[in-house]
Parts: C-alpha cells; structure tokens; sequence
C-alpha cells in the first residue's frame, strides 16, 4: 500500500464524510484497481450523493471497466448537477464517439471545449470527431438527399386527412422524413425534433434500469395536443402528434402504422 | 428527507401494480422524496424521467402546444408515468397489472399539491 493510499484511507475511517475518497479512488482507479475504486466511489456517494465530482469519478471507473452505460449514466448525473462539468462533456463525448454516434459526440465535445478550462487534449478531440463527422456526412450524402426528396410525404397515406402529422426523428433529433406543419403553415419538425434529441436511448436505460423489457410507446398530453412516440431501428424514433381531443385508441393505432411505415423506409425490422 | 409528499405517494402505492413513486426537481433530476420498492433504481431513473418530461415540455413548446400533462413510458413488463408543476414531477412505476386510467386520475388530483 503506498503513502497515499494508507494516508487516505486513514483519514477516511477518521472522518467518514471527507472528501479525500476522490482522490484515493481516483489513484486506485489509475492503478487498475477497479473493484476497490468502485467501492470507494459507492460510498462516497452514499454521503455526497449530490457531488458531481463523485458522479465523476464514479463513472471514470466504470468506463474503465466497460460499463459504457452505466458510465454515461453517472456522468448525466454529474451535469444535472453542474451543467458545465467539464469531465462529464467529455467522458459521454468520448463514449459516443466510441459508438460512432458523431453528431452527439461532436455536440458534447463542443460544449466542453466552450468552457473557459477546457484543456488541449478537449480541443484535440473536438478536432478529432469533427474531421470524423465530416467524413460520415460526405459518405451519406446521397442517402440524405434521397430522405429530403422522398420522406417528406412518408406518412401521408398512413395520416389520412385528419388533423395529426408524423415524422422520423434519428437520435440526434435531425427530421429523416414526414412533416410537422402547423395551421399557420410553420413547419416545427426541426424545432421540436431538436428538443427531443436523445430520447429513446434515455426511454430505454429507464427502461433497462427497471428491468421493465424494452420500451414501445411514449405519449404526453399538451393543452392543446396529444403526442406519441415509438422506436424505430438505429434510435430513431418515430412521432406522431394530434389533436388533443383524439381517442386515445386512435393515436396508438395511427402511431403504430406510422412505425410500421418508418421501420420499411430505414430497411429494417422496428 | 422531508414528509410533505408522504400523503401523496401513499396513495399511489395503493394502486394494485405500482412499485414505486417519487417526487422529483424537474431540472436536476433529483429525488425530493421516494416510496420504492426493494431493488428499484431511485436515483438513475428519478433522473432520466425528469429529463424525458423536460424534453417533452420542450418540444411541446417548440410546438406551441401549451404545457405539458401525463407522461407514460410504456415498455414490455410495465410502465412510467409522469406529471409535472411548479419545478417537481411525480413519478409512478408500475407492472402491467396497473390500471392506468385510475392512476392517470389520481395523478392528475395529485399534481396540484405539487405547487
């Protein structure tokens, strides 16, 4: 056991609730010794559940044991406590561009290298994925232009000529097809497309988190409208929306052909 | 922790098939007060129902639809279910064996002691 590591130690069972487990789990986390970081970790918790930089190291340990989730999930925690936490940015940045997910990881990174202390090696990444996003993007080009020409009109038939639209949102919230036009003749889909950025992949770790299976329909009540969700392959997530006084039976039923419709346009099962 | 919400989640563990409710900050996702069952994920979930409902708030918005009521999540073996005001959201988790249409009610009477 090094100097540090006893000293720590020590002046935790001395004083339970200081705050030095997080530099004696980071320094046996930096060893590789994972189990008893993640102990540390937990029981700081347990006394500063509301420390970002404990949801931090946390989450540094997992993803160091290859719980990319369950790292994400602690890093979320930490920004819903400090919002700029520049650790989190960059440990969820680092884990979707992991998953190829460059968009998001792109958007993340971002965040973090705004921050007046961000470091080089921040900025080096934001460099790294954006070279990467614009690669994908020159690579997808013709399957963009094909959704811009064909997918505005997807749902139309599904839709009939009652008052609800339809469209296909990917996991970064971009519209991949339908259209969300209102009376005025605004299309919002982009609008409201960004705001629902991210939303299947945190319905479905509630979902996994509960051991409730995988989720199929999300659907809130607005003042004046009725909308409803579902998933649809690569997280994309198709949405409905109608007007408030629609059966709610109707809606399932219009969501689910509408879901039907976007899982043969992607190529793929729902 | 504080009891003020005690009342309230004791009504909706009453529903056959919840398994838990809690109130929560609807911008930081944490618990203010929780009745769970043994083994349910509190923190993480309090925190991801919190922010799907900011972002159905959001979108709602963006769409110039008002506010924004009942939430329900649904998925294989059950449900979640939300609803906001003033800053906090009430959460239920629920089996299958739930009746949501009595629990959808005695969310909505219960979300005005959220103000």
């Amino acid at each position: 056991m090094s100097d540090d590591v006893r000293r720590w130690s020590e002046e935790l069972a001395r004083d339970p609730g200081s705050r030095v487990f997080l530099q004696l789990g980071e320094l046996l986390r930096r060893r590789g010794d994972l189990p008893t970081a993640q102990r540390v970790a937990l029981r700081g918790l347990e006394r500063h559940a509301h420390d970002a930089e404990a949801h931090d190291l946390l989450a540094r340990v997992y993803a160091d044991m290859g719980e990319g989730e369950r790292a994400r999930d602690e890093w979320e925690m930490a920004l819903a406590i400090a919002p700029a936490h520049q650790g989190a940015l960059r440990g969820i940045g680092f884990l979707l561009f992991a998953e190829d997910r460059l968009e998001e990881a792109e958007a993340y990174l971002a965040r973090a290298a705004a921050h007046p202390e961000a470091d080089e090696a921040t900025r080096a990444a934001l460099q790294r994925v954006r070279e990467a996003t614009d690669a994908a993007r020159a690579t997808a080009g013709p399957l963009a232009a094909t959704a811009l020409t064909d997918g505005r009109y997807l749902f139309s038939d599904v839709l009939g000529d009652g008052e609800h639209t339809a469209v296909l949102l990917d996991a970064a919230g971009t519209v991949l097809a339908g259209e969300y036009v209102l009376q005025d003749g605004r299309d919002v889909a982009t609008l409201v497309g960004a705001e629902l950025c991210g939303v299947s992949e945190e319905a479905r770790r509630a979902m996994r988190h509960l051991g409730l299976g995988a989720w199929q329909a999300l659907v809130f009540e607005t003042e004046v409208a009725r909308m409803a969700m579902a998933p649809a392959a690569q997280e994309c997530v198709t949405l409905v929306a109608a007007h408030r006084d629609t059966a709610p039976g109707f809606l399932r039923r219009t969501l689910d052909r509408a879901a039907d419709r976007a899982a043969a346009w992607l190529g793929g099962g729902r | 922790m504080s009891t003020a919400f005690r009342p309230l989640l004791t009504t909706l563990a009453r529903h056959r098939g919840v398994v838990g409710s809690m109130v929560v900050g609807e911008s930081d996702g944490m618990i203010v007060q929780a009745a769970l069952h043994v083994g349910v994920a509190g923190e993480v979930v309090a925190a991801l129902a919190a922010s799907l409902y900011r972002k159905a708030r959001r979108s709602s918005a963006a769409a110039g639809f008002g506010d924004v009521g009942f939430l329900t999540l649904e998925a294989e073996l059950g449900r979640l279910c939300v609803i906001g005001r003033g800053g906090l959201v009430l959460i239920a988790i629920a089996d299958r064996g739930v009746n949501v249409g009595l629990l959808r009610a005695d969310m909505l009477a219960a979300v005005e002691e959220l103000a």
